[in-house]
């Protein structure tokens, strides 16, 4: 496993991050990450609670427990970079810029989501910031991502792709024959595999031989890394780092996160397959906990300074929600619109 | 200035010179690079416009057609080659859940210009898996465009259409046809309109309703019968998807009968479509029931020769279905 907090920490502080318009110094950084960190958590919170409501139907699929594989992996990517999310991703919208108000939008499928209520709750891309809608289909949003990072690299940009999927995808053809050809042409494409050890009801053991879904990657022909998915600062160390190689041109890096999903694969899911024990340990590793100390050791974060944060983004939420609340539905004479580009 | 060339000759000059015309088309596909492609529908491509627009990929359709779709996101133009029909099987998720839907699911926020050349077809002792037409999937598949050209004018035509259009045309080219379709072909720009299907026969006895390989077939019966006095209209449909069902219809209205015949096997084949559709517009237009002939429902054409011939349709099956409506 590699990077623990305290290294990373130690030379962010000393040194300007030169990805993204959201490095700046240390400092700055670590807040910004543990301020998306929470904002994630309390947004899927609150999409959970609003599910439950009856609030919109459909299902939900919550990341609540691996919020720091998407904080650390998406936080420094640039306004032109991509980012091809699966069913367990509505986040990933958050954390690279879709408002607050077209997030929950998308959950209720009113009119005034990105997709004007086609998609499923948490099937959410917004084209302006490069999040591909996606399929259900596992893997096949990898699929897609990875021939946007062809095409990418055909058209000469520097631009990248990050690709998010979870243990289970790894077994599909789909995922084999992208990363495959990923590797043949040195496509700018970071793969983050968010290893919960649980596809839906599925325990790694009957997924794959393989302890770290890392080892995938020789077969691709380039690097693995596995990291502990609950260190945000490990996995943005990681991360940033594949991305500044895929910019070079040097090609896709395949990044493990071993992370756990409080919850079951979906609302309705209530994960009995689980053991309580297995949960609590978990639990217990809770990514913003453990960021948190290091925030506070490092004085940067406060009892009151947190409540803010909390406050603020309650705010945030609960403006969002009203606005999701208050949108028409989609008119049924929108039924067949959008099909076909007009020439 | 038109040149009698063959289809295949035609589609290597589409694709070269839209290539030539606009930077974003590239070809990418299994064998199609330094090779030319197995039926040598790429050769030359290589040669002159090198690795970069003209590319071998790995044996992995679904990628071939997932990685596509992810370019023309990015706006380039990309024609993936399918390189027999038999083989996209492996793609069924990226056409049906990805291209098809991308523009949907997403409210046109994203979309998919793609351009999939597939060898389909029997006749050629290709057996099972060298021998399919199985267009009729796609066109069960809204959110796609299935066009087959019967003629070296059409293939260029629709080839070009196909590239240019901002939506994902899956384009057949039947093997038998690349080096036996043979005809005019301006050596300029011109584009056949998708949607739109093409009067090869005038006749006003009983509307044959065709595609592909069995258009050429359908005229040599309706040149026969027209010896026993029956005058059949022979439609070449080009486009499967969206189906040119006013052009049917007129036609149908005019001639009170109707002939389908499509290669592909019979259920759920095309021939059913089009003879619900004609069913209900043109009930009252209709002096006898719509006949189709069709390939057999039976899991693949077989190897042997006279097990292959008993499974293709030919010119004297449709004849005999000719009798039997112009009988009525």
């Amino acid at each position: 496993m590699a990077s623990k907090s305290g290294r990373a920490v130690a030379e962010l502080e000393t040194e300007k991050s030169e990805n993204g318009r959201k490095g700046g110094n240390g400092r700055e950084l670590m807040l910004g990450l543990y301020k998306m960190l929470v904002k994630c958590r309390m947004c899927d919170e609150k999409a959970r609670i609003l599910f439950r409501q009856g609030k919109y139907a459909g299902n939900f699929y919550s990341g609540v427990g691996q919020e720091a594989t998407e904080v650390g992996a998406a936080y420094s990517l640039r306004e032109d970079d991509w980012i091809a999310p699966s069913h367990r991703d509505w986040t990933s919208n958050i954390i690279k810029g879709a408002p607050l108000n077209l997030c929950f939008a998308q959950l209720f499928g009113k009119v005034t989501s990105p997709d004007r209520g086609k998609s499923t709750p948490a099937h959410m891309g917004y084209p302006p910031i490069h999040t591909i809608t996606p399929a259900s289909s596992i893997a096949g949003q990898l699929a897609v991502g990875t021939g946007v990072a062809f095409g990418l690299k055909k058209l000469r940009r520097d631009t990248v792709v990050v690709s998010f999927f979870g243990d289970g995808a790894t077994s599909l053809g789909g995922f084999h024959e992208a990363l495959n050809f990923a590797g043949v042409h040195k496509l700018p494409i970071l793969y983050i595999c968010q290893n919960n050890l649980w596809a839906e009801s599925v325990p790694l053991r009957l997924q794959t031989a393989l302890k770290d879904l890392s080892d995938r990657a020789k077969a691709y022909g380039f690097p693995g890394i596995s990291v502990d998915g609950n260190d945000v600062m490990a996995v943005y160390d990681a991360s940033t780092k594949a991305i500044a190689r895929a910019r070079a041109g040097e090609g896709p890096t395949f990044l493990e996160c071993k992370t756990y999903r409080w919850y079951g694969h979906s609302e309705i899911d209530p994960a009995k397959y689980r053991t309580k024990e297995e949960v609590e340990a978990w639990k217990k590793r809770d990514p913003l906990v453990l960021f948190e100390r290091v925030l506070r050791d490092k004085k940067l974060l406060t009892d009151e300074s947190k409540a803010n944060i909390a406050k603020e983004i309650t705010q945030e939420i609960n403006e969002a929600v009203e606005f999701a609340e208050q949108s028409p539905y989609p008119d049924a004479s929108e039924l067949a619109d959008h099909i076909w580009a007009q020439e | 200035m038109a040149r009698n060339i063959t289809m295949i000759e035609a589609i290597t000059e589409a694709m070269a010179q839209e290539m030539e015309r606009d930077d974003r088309v590239f070809v990418m596909g299994e064998d199609i690079g330094l090779s030319g492609g197995v039926f040598k529908a790429t050769a030359g491509l290589y040669e002159k416009f090198g690795e970069e627009r003209v590319l071998d990929t790995p044996l992995a359709e679904g990628n071939i057609i997932a990685s596509a779709i992810g370019a023309s996101m990015v706006g380039l133009r990309p024609i993936a080659e399918i390189q027999f029909a038999d083989f996209i099987t492996p793609a069924m998720e990226s056409l049906v859940q990805q291209a098809s839907k991308i523009r949907y699911r997403s409210a046109g926020g994203y979309g998919c210009s793609l351009t999939v050349r597939i060898c389909c077809g029997g006749g050629t002792g290709g057996g099972l898996y060298h021998s399919q037409e199985n267009a009729s999937w796609f066109v069960h598949e809204p959110g796609l465009k299935v066009v087959m050209p019967s003629t070296a004018y059409d293939a260029k035509g629709l080839l070009l259409a196909a590239i240019r259009d901002p939506n994902p045309v899956l384009y057949f080219e039947h093997k038998k046809l690349y080096r036996t379709a043979k005809g005019d072909v301006p050596d300029g720009d011109y584009t056949v309109p998708i949607g739109k299907a093409e009067i090869r026969r005038q006749g006003r006895d009983m509307t044959i309703v065709t595609y592909g390989y069995m258009t050429g077939l359908c005229l040599e019966a309706a040149e026969q019968m027209a010896k026993n006095g029956v005058d059949a209209e022979v439609i070449d449909l080009r486009t499967l998807s969206p189906l040119d069902k006013d052009t049917v219809l007129e036609s149908v209205r005019k001639t009170s009968k109707c002939l389908v015949v499509h290669e592909d096997k019979r259920t759920l084949g095309i021939g059913g479509e089009i003879s619900a559709i004609i069913a209900e517009e043109a009930f009252d237009d209709l002096d006898g029931p719509i006949v189709r002939i069709t390939g057999p429902d039976i899991p693949a054409i077989p190897f042997a020769p006279p097990l292959e011939h008993a499974w293709m349709v030919n010119t004297e099956k449709i004849v005999a279905g000719m009798e039997k409506l112009a009988a009525y």
